[in-house]
Formats: structure tokens, C-alpha cells, sequence
């Protein structure tokens, strides 16, 4: 089919705004933070040229190893605790439970919470002062049963425990996203593979390994990269649990950046943070896009 | 007998994550209830608003009715929460407008009509999702006054100047172009399942193309733009980083942003009815829209993670 002039024109049209917006906010500053990241820049003065000396001074700089052990940390953690949780109640609701619904829309709601809220709440719960629910509750229970041994109140958000303190919020948050996610999965699964299963008197845990594992694969593996690019980029829980001022024992990448650039202005150290944020991502995303595409299974 | 025994303890690990989820809500719900001197004397009590103040005889004490009652003035009037709760909701709706209209467009176009560089100009949109907001933030945050520059020039025949940096301009448009790259994804997707012969027999009534995508697509697409918009929904009144960044002044914070910054100073004065306050003013929207749309909520993210 032949185009005529309109249809060139309607086509420029549509498709302008979204390039123009795209290009001047995501592309060229894309492409400007590589820029920077080689160069030694205050944000005011003149620029000057240092190679990759900036990626140097990073991995140099405990701040960063540290920050970046941390965000790993977190990635393992948090992310395999969600993981399994996460597909333990998808199996447990896709075999339809009594009250399923209940359960998907209660474990869900976190996650629609504003991540800023989600951490003060976390920080009211581990609060050291009289109505602080966790301290309370352990007190109880050393007053009660004698364990555990430890003096109170626990100082959680206190700067050596709060990387740890961050794990179960993140897994609160998470859980019902990832359970939703496999479970949808697990809703495309034909009925009769289970009912073979069932006069073969497959256990129900054979059946969750050799059946709906296998098959939601592909999903777990989706779900995985999500988790690692969360934990990556994670910023709100730490900055705010932290009082909006991280410092070297509970920084992770992001609010090092956040640090270095907007109140030491050292932007080009902020920009190899966030270069390294980017090849992180992009390296994670696909390894495991690769490592999953191996073999998928067809039903 | 032992399959009811294996049932028993499934529920009973449902149920203990069900109260882990729901506790903590209700503690600040009920948190919210209570008087600065109840957070002492009675804090993990019923609150006193329900089972009635020891105080009640006491002319000096507050009611619990009337503390509560003050703590929420405090949060909505005093430490501006009407403010940042109108700001979000201004930053919000104007910014899934734009998201909605511009992608539907991009998506129409590049879903429906074969062009030189069609394929690559899809592409290229969606490399953007391998970017994290980060690697775009500190660009964006130096070259806002060339921008705005630019903006003024672009928009001077109108009589319009643009200025981004501590507006909801900048803001708005930040958010739109962020989230283009996922919104043309899905609605891509979207378009090309609809038949091509719309829009051939609508071409052939006389619609011309911008009539075909007007009446014809953009109707039919709408359960997609739905699950676009709900998805972008989220992400947008819970943002935090950008608007940190980008909006200074106290009349231009967002929800979020507002109520990290009250909260970590009601910290600092021990004011822990105010941050409990303010808290429940951003749970409870939340937790509406959620009843309300629980339902398209849950489909549009799982969509949008399982097509991604």
C-alpha cells in the first residue's frame, strides 16, 4: 500500500511528543551520566577529563564497598526469603484453600503502600521508645519466659543493625507482589496435569515440585530479576530509616549517590555509582533472562 | 486425620502471615487514637477513645477525643498534609494524562503502520526500561535551567515560559518521560491485537486516520489504557527520589515527600502523634483506592510483569 502525505504526517505527529520527551529526558541524560562519570566535576565549574579514575577511586573507597556489600547483602537475603515465601502461598492459595481471596488481597496490600510510608511505619515498630511494639513484645516475653537474654530495648534502626532491620520489611512489603505474580503463573497450569497426578498419588509436594515449578518457571525467573533490580536501587528504606542521613554503616549505592552528588557535589563519583547501577541491572537482567531461556518448557 | 493435621498447619502459617501483614496496620491506625500521654502510660492498651480515658474526671487532661482531633489539625492544616495531599493529587492525575495520551499515541502508530526504522524506534523506546531512574537523575538535576531554556524557546509562539526546576512542570514531565518506556510496551502490545480491518473500513467511511484512532482504537483499547494507567497509578503518587530531588520549596511537596520531612522532624520533638497522625492521612486513601480497585490493581501489575 502506497502512503500518502497524511499518513506521513499523522505518523510525525503521533509519534513526536514521545520521541522529543524520551530523548531530551531519558536518552541524552542517559547518555550524559556516562559523560560524567569520566569526568571530576563540582556542578558549577568547568568539567576536566579523568578517564576512569573515578570508577578507580570507587572500588577504593570502603564507602562504596561497603555500600555495595550491603546492596548484595539485601539482594540475598531479603530476595530469597521473598522468593520462597512468595511461592510457598502461591502454591498453598492456587491449591484453593477456604478463604484464598482473603489471603491474596490482605498479603498483597503492602506493596501498594508508598515506600516512604512503609519505612516510618517500620521505624514506629522498631521505635526504642515506650510504645515501640517490637521492643515491647520481646520485653514480654524475657519477662515472661525468660529468653531472649538480651538487654532492652534493642536499638534496631540504630546504625549497626539496621542493614538487618531493613530484611523483614522488604520481605513484608514484597511477599503478596511475588505471590500474586506466581500465582497467575500457576493459573495458566492445566487442571488435568494435577488430576494425573492425583490417581498416580503424587504427594502434594511432588506435585508442587514436578509440576508447577517446572512450569512456572520462566515467571520465577522473572520475578528474580525484578528482586534484583529492587535491591539495587533500593533508596527509601535506607534513607529514611537512617533519618534522611545515611552514613558509611547503613549506606547502600543509591544513598551514597544521592549523598555524594546533591550535598558534596562530587558529581562525577555520583555518576560511576550510578554507571555501576546501570551495568548491574542491565548484567543481572540478562544472565538471567539467558539462564532461563535454556530450556522452556512447553505445555 | 494427618491430611487435616497438613491443613491445619497451612492455615495456621496463612493466618500468622495474614497478622503479620494486617498488625502493624491496625497498631497505627489505633496508634493515631492516642493522646501523647497515653503513648506512656497505655500504649499497647485498647486506645482510650474506645474504653474511655482514666482521666475522664480530670478537667486539666485533654479529652481523647479532643487530642486526637488536635493531632489531625496539626498534620492537615498546621504541617500542611492538605497541601501535599492536593499536590499529589494535581502531580498525579496531569501526569497519567499526559503518560495516556502521549503513549497511546507513540504506541498506535508503532503498532499499526509499517515505516522505515518502525521496528527500531520501538526498540528504542523500550531499551529505556534497562535504565535506572538514577543514572538519569543527576543529568537531569544540572541541566534543568538549560532545559527550561529550551522549553521557553520551544514554547515562546504561545506566549509561554517553562520553567522545570521546583515545579510541577518539571516534575510532570519527568514522570511522563519516565514511564514511557514501559506504557509503550504494554500498549503496543495492546494495539496490535486489535484487527487491522478498523482501521481499513474506517479509512474507507471517511474517518481519515486521526478519526480511526479517535472513535475506533482508543474506545476499544481502553481496557489497556487501564491497566497503563493503574500500573503508572502507583508508581507516581508513591515516587519519592525525583520529587526529593526536584521540589524544594515546602509548597510543592507531594505526599510522600511531606510526610518524610514532617515525620523525621516530629521525630526529632518526639511528636509521635503527629507522625502517627500524618501516616494514617497517607495509609487511608491508599488503602480505599485498593478496596476499590483491588481487583484491576493485582491484574494490571502481574500483567505488566509477565509481558515485560
Amino acid at each position: 500500500m502506497k502512503r500518502t502525505w497524511e499518513q506521513t504526517c499523522f505518523i510525525a505527529v503521533f509519534l513526536a511528543p514521545a520521541l522529543l520527551l524520551f530523548t531530551v529526558f531519558v536518552a541524552i541524560p542517559g547518555a550524559r551520566a556516562l559523560l560524567y562519570s569520566l569526568q571530576k566535576w563540582d556542578g558549577l565549574s568547568e568539567p576536566k577529563w579523568v578517564g576512569f579514575s573515578n570508577f578507580v577511586a570507587l572500588f577504593r573507597d570502603d564507602l562504596f564497598r561497603i555500600a555495595l556489600g550491603h546492596n548484595l547483602f539485601l539482594t540475598v537475603t531479603a530476595g530469597s526469603a521473598t522468593i520462597l515465601l512468595a511461592l510457598f502461598f502461591a502454591a498453598v492459595l492456587h491449591r484453593r484453600v477456604r478463604g484464598s481471596a482473603v489471603f491474596r488481597v490482605a498479603f498483597f496490600f503492602p506493596n501498594v503502600i508508598a515506600s516512604v510510608a512503609v519505612a516510618l511505619l517500620w521505624l514506629l515498630l522498631y521505635s526504642t521508645t515506650d510504645f515501640g511494639v517490637l521492643n515491647g513484645f520481646l520485653a514480654w516475653m524475657k519477662e515472661t519466659v525468660g529468653w531472649p537474654a538480651v538487654s532492652l530495648p534493642i536499638p534496631f534502626t540504630g546504625k549497626p543493625y539496621l542493614v538487618y532491620s531493613v530484611v523483614p520489611m522488604l520481605v513484608w512489603t514484597a511477599t503478596g507482589f511475588y505471590m500474586v505474580l506466581f500465582l497467575a503463573a500457576m493459573e495458566g497450569i492445566p487442571e488435568s496435569f494435577y488430576e494425573v497426578a492425583e490417581l498416580e498419588g503424587v504427594s502434594p509436594f511432588g506435585q508442587f515440585w514436578h509440576i508447577t515449578l517446572p512450569l512456572i518457571r520462566e515467571v520465577v525467573v522473572v520475578g528474580v530479576v525484578f528482586l534484583v533490580i529492587g535491591s539495587l536501587k533500593l533508596f527509601e528504606a535506607v534513607w529514611i530509616m537512617d533519618n534522611e542521613w545515611p552514613s558509611k554503616e547503613t549506606h547502600v549505592m543509591a544513598t551514597l549517590l544521592y549523598q555524594k552528588v546533591f550535598s558534596e557535589y562530587n558529581v562525577g563519583y555520583g555518576s560511576a555509582v550510578a554507571v555501576l547501577m546501570f551495568v548491574l541491572v542491565f548484567v543481572a537482567t540478562l544472565a538471567t533472562l539467558r539462564f532461563s531461556r535454556r530450556e522452556a518448557l512447553e505445555y | 486425620m494427618l491430611s487435616l493435621l497438613k491443613s491445619a498447619i497451612l492455615y495456621a502459617v496463612l493466618l500468622v502471615w495474614l497478622l503479620a501483614v494486617v498488625m502493624p496496620l491496625l497498631w497505627v491506625f489505633a496508634g493515631s487514637l492516642r493522646s501523647s500521654r497515653e503513648f506512656v502510660e497505655d500504649p499497647f492498651g485498647i486506645p482510650w477513645l474506645i474504653t474511655g480515658s482514666p482521666y475522664a474526671d480530670n478537667p486539666d487532661v485533654d479529652t481523647p477525643w479532643e487530642s486526637v482531633v488536635a493531632d489531625f489539625r496539626k498534620a492537615w492544616v498546621k504541617s500542611k498534609f492538605s497541601r501535599f495531599f492536593f499536590n499529589s493529587v494535581l502531580v498525579t492525575t496531569l501526569s497519567l494524562v499526559g503518560i495516556i495520551s502521549i503513549s497511546s499515541m507513540a504506541s498506535y502508530v508503532l503498532a499499526k503502520f509499517t515505516f522505515p526504522g518502525s521496528k527500531l524506534v520501538l526498540l528504542y523506546f523500550v531499551s529505556g526500561l534497562m535504565v535506572p531512574a538514577q543514572l538519569v537523575l543527576i543529568p537531569l538535576f544540572f541541566q534543568f535551567t538549560t532545559l527550561s531554556r529550551w522549553g521557553t524557546a520551544l514554547l515562546a509562539p504561545f506566549g509561554y515560559e517553562v520553567e522545570l526546576h521546583d515545579t510541577f512542570t518539571g516534575l510532570i514531565t519527568i514522570y511522563i518521560a519516565l514511564s514511557l518506556p514501559f506504557t509503550i510496551l504494554v500498549l503496543t502490545g495492546f494495539f496490535k491485537s486489535l484487527p487491522s480491518e478498523l482501521r481499513e473500513a474506517g479509512i474507507m467511511d471517511g474517518c481519515g486516520e486521526y478519526g480511526v484512532f479517535r472513535h475506533i482504537m482508543l474506545p476499544l483499547s481502553k481496557p489497556g489504557l487501564v491497566t497503563a494507567a493503574i500500573f503508572n497509578f502507583l508508581g507516581i503518587w508513591n515516587e519519592y527520589l525525583f520529587a526529593l530531588v526536584f521540589m524544594n520549596s515546602d509548597s510543592h511537596k507531594t505526599l510522600p515527600l511531606g510526610l518524610a520531612a514532617v515525620s523525621i522532624q516530629a521525630q526529632y520533638r518526639t511528636d509521635f502523634g503527629l507522625m502517627f497522625a500524618g501516616l494514617v492521612i497517607v495509609l487511608v486513601p491508599t488503602l480505599l483506592v485498593y478496596i476499590v480497585l483491588q481487583k484491576q490493581l493485582t491484574r494490571g501489575i502481574t500483567v505488566g510483569a509477565l509481558k515485560g
